[in-house]
């Protein structure tokens, strides 16, 4: 899942101070599912937005909505049913960075403004706990390395194993993470696997990271695709 | 006549070098004196690539300084900074400088420089950037085109003996091994038994190794204790040794080393570092009877 963080409200605030007509887009799948930008976040965000301007004598309108899933088109339809969207100031979008642009192109008359920072790809650890896993490289080299991203979880990306920091089995970045790469060779360590690292990994084939990547499923290259170019 | 570390490696004689950290800014007037007396006593200067992540001088500035002394210079490359095309780049006007020795690192985190947002690099890896070098003093960058002009360098690598745990750290030493490296040059060790699997496996494979012997200073203490030097782990007891300890004793300490890891056979030289006292280094020789 994408992680998320609200930025502070202060700088929210800011950004929309001078406008009177303002809406709050939550999304209702990753962030909503990190507590960053789902239904409830987007009530408090509204109603600490309603109090900070009225008491800054602004007079404000501010209306909230939530579609299920801000980075896909296809949800975007029910949300201009429900609002007339181009009747906003200003959109407040507490999707991630992904969510957010997609927004801002539907309504491309519209100002778009983000209310969360994208932090990761990572998993839900336990209630309230997430941590970093994937970085999209386009480049997955888990079955070789115990199903543990040396290019996520180690904080220089090391391909090859360890450098020289590792101590007690941490991270010279820092002491309350453990090294990926004790992690990794004593996971193949255990299992008996150790030759899954023993040769040279080569370096990352940066060009498959293409920005802005684009991904065209082949089922629909015919509908997409017309003369090598996206349709 | 110039001095070459590539001879002194192949002559078997036991390898003293030693590591300049290059200025912040452009007055070598401190650097200058303390460099060409060591060139007089070393095998090369090792010369550092921004350690710990704190921007100063290129290394090549100072490896110029080196060889127009009449010594010999390795120059650390960090694979931090640059991408695989500066990092080729650096190498071919390194070797136009005169430059044939290089260390190949993955440098020190950002986290602990004084640049904090910049960008962590790593495109290439030290196992990756060993095959780089390689490579290029085969005639061929890393996309295969051949070079007009073909650069010599003597490859080194580093391995940490401090590291916990070992197996990791071994088994990355001899992918370095596997690449293809001359010299292997180790961070400062203190519990010499660690460097027994490491100088037994360097000495199969017919690579040198060179033991790091670090001065420790009284006033840097907590900052050793605190993880503020990446890979530089000292024994509790060493720490406790060294609380409130005079220079002249630092210096002792060092010399000890060097003499027990020469008795013992435990590597095939020694690389002195004294960041900030550089001007020790020349003691530390003196003492340890070099
Ligand atoms: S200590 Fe381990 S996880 Fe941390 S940067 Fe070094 S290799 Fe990567």
């Amino acid at each position: 899942m994408i992680v998320g963080t609200r930025k502070p409200f202060s700088e929210i605030k800011d950004v929309v101070s001078g406008d009177s007509k303002i809406l709050i887009v939550g999304c209702g799948t990753c962030v909503a599912v990190c507590l960053a930008g789902g239904e409830t976040e987007v009530t408090i965000l509204a109603s600490q937005l309603r109090i900070a301007l009225g008491l800054g004598g602004h007079d404000v309108h501010i209306d909230e909505a939530v579609v299920e899933r801000q980075c896909d088109r296809e949800f975007l339809v029910d949300l201009s049913k429900k609002k007339n969207v181009t009747d906003y100031d200003v959109i407040v979008s507490m999707a991630c960075g992904a969510g957010v642009q997609l927004l801002s192109d539907v309504y491309d008359q519209n100002l778009v403004v983000p209310a969360l920072n994208t932090v990761f790809i990572g998993v839900a650890e336990g209630p309230g706990i997430w941590t970093e896993r994937c970085q999209s490289c386009d480049n997955c080299v888990l079955a070789e390395t115990a199903g543990i991203c040396p290019i996520t979880m180690c904080a220089k990306g090391l391909l090859n194993g360890p450098c020289s920091g590792t101590r007690h089995g941490k991270c010279e970045v820092n002491a309350e993470i453990d090294c990926a790469w004790v992690k990794i060779y004593d996971r193949l360590a255990a299992r008996g696997d150790l030759e899954c690292i023993s040769k040279v990994l080569p370096p990352r084939k940066n060009s498959r990271q293409a920005h802005p990547a684009v991904l065209t499923h082949e089922a629909y290259k015919r509908r997409f695709v017309k003369d090598e170019k996206i349709v | 006549m110039r001095k070459s570390f590539k001879e002194a490696l192949a002559s078997g004689k036991f390898l003293v070098t030693a590591q300049i950290v290059p200025p912040k800014g452009m007055d070598i007037g401190t650097l200058t004196p303390i460099v060409k007396d060591l060139n007089d006593v070393v095998d090369a200067l090792g010369i550092a690539d921004n350690p710990r992540a704190v921007m100063s001088m290129s290394p090549w500035g100072i490896c110029r300084l080196v060889l127009e002394n009449g010594g010999d210079a390795i120059m650390h490359v960090s694979c931090r900074d640059r991408n695989r095309i500066a990092l080729q780049s650096d190498l071919l006007g390194a070797a136009s400088l005169g430059i044939r020795n290089v260390l190949c690192i993955s440098g020190d985190h950002i986290r602990f420089g004084d640049h904090i947002d910049a960008m962590p690099v790593h495109d290439l890896d030290s196992v990756q950037l060993l095959e780089t070098v390689r490579s290029l003093t085969q005639g061929r960058d890393m996309a295969g085109q051949k070079l007009v002009g073909i650069p010599e360098f003597c490859v080194g690598a580093v391995a940490n003996p401090e590291a916990d745990p070992l197996p990791p750290q071994l088994l990355k030493f001899q992918k370095k091994m596997q690449v293809g490296i001359d010299f292997v040059q180790t961070h400062p060790v203190f519990n010499l038994d660690n460097l027994v699997p490491f100088v037994d496996q360097a000495r199969e494979k017919g690579v040198k190794l060179i033991a790091g012997v670090r001065l420790l200073m009284a006033e840097e203490v907590s900052s050793y204790k605190d993880g503020s030097y990446p890979g530089l782990f000292i024994p509790e007891d060493l720490l406790a040794e060294i609380q409130g300890i005079k220079v002249e004793k630092s210096v002792e300490i060092a010399a000890q080393l060097i003499k027990a890891m020469r008795e013992k056979k435990l590597c095939d030289g020694i690389h002195i570092s004294a960041p900030g006292h550089e001007g020790k280094i020349m003691n530390i020789i003196k003492a340890a009877g070099i």
